[in-house]
């Protein structure tokens, strides 16, 4: 049951993610739409860990090369979620209300993101590799 | 008053251990596309070519090569106690890394010499364009260092 309870949390911080995420969008006041181009980085934002994980070799040692390129691509498009908004607002595409809006969105979902592996990750009722 | 930085040290307050790879992996990403996206920022804010000429960003491209180039070699290759050979052995892994640190400390300093010579000298209305390209080329030098030096390679057996 702890399994289904963190997943029932983790998905409603997911939504409200999503909800900062919309709001800096959709609000009157803002109304302008390209801040969600972020949801592509949300979607791709866990797919160098796949790759490491099924491309790695499954030793019992801390770490690997393949790995640790992951958490560097990983990073890079966190960092370019964050980015990207502040672009947006730089060149007064939107709004800087609707920028930290954005961001907020942001953390949270990408704390989202982070609490599904560190949750679901190591599971063994729960792999990846299933699929 | 002598040798009261010793009681300081970080490395044995802080437990890396394990860690220590993700986190200097984690590092050099934050440093490598933050330098990126400020690039990035300058280009989208001046896009003519008399505030920022076009052809500055090769010196980012250079430093991005020199990146790859650096982090493509094991420090193991370079010292010679890998298992494989690899196509060119030893003295090949020195080369290569020889040539990827001269780009990189190649672009760093031309990096310098377009913002002294290409806005702060000529006294341009606008120098934004030329610290950001220096940042954007600090930063991922001092990314790919990161990522060079801030990991051991005992992990990884």
């Amino acid at each position: 049951m702890a399994g289904v309870k963190a997943l029932v949390a983790l998905s409603f911080s997911g939504a409200i993610g999503l909800t900062f995420l919309m709001l800096g969008c959709a609000l009157e006041y803002y109304g302008v739409y390209w801040p969600l181009f972020v949801l592509i980085f949300y979607f791709i934002c866990p797919i160098p860990h796949f790759i490491a994980k099924r491309v790695g070799d499954d030793s019992d040692a801390a770490s690997s090369a393949c790995r640790e390129l992951a958490y560097f691509f990983t990073t890079g498009i966190v960092v370019s979620a964050f980015g990207f908004p502040i672009i947006l607002a730089r060149v007064e595409a939107i709004k800087w209300g609707a920028c930290g809006l954005v961001l907020a969105g942001n953390a949270v979902i990408f704390l989202t993101i982070l609490g599904f592996f560190l949750v679901f990750g190591r599971g063994d009722d729960f792999s990846w590799e299933q699929w | 008053m002598s040798g009261f930085l010793e009681s300081l040290r970080c490395s044995e307050c802080v437990d890396w251990g394990e860690k220590r790879n993700t986190i200097a992996s984690v590092a050099a990403g934050v440093l490598f596309f933050t330098g990126w996206w400020i690039i990035i920022d300058a280009a989208v804010k001046y896009p003519q070519v008399e505030d920022f000429n076009h052809s500055y960003h090769a010196c980012g491209v250079i430093a991005t090569i020199a990146f790859l180039m650096i982090n493509a070699v094991s420090n193991g290759q370079v010292r010679g106690d890998s298992y494989s050979e690899g196509c060119l052995g030893q003295t090949g892994a020195r080369i290569w890394l020889f040539i990827g640190f001269m780009m990189a400390f190649g672009s760093l300093i031309a990096s310098m010499w377009i913002l002294f010579g290409g806005y702060v000298v000529k006294e341009k209305p606008v120098v934004y364009p030329g610290i950001a390209v220096f940042f954007q080329n600090a930063f991922i030098f001092f990314g790919g260092l990161v990522f060079k030096f801030g990991r051991t390679e005992d992990l990884w057996q």
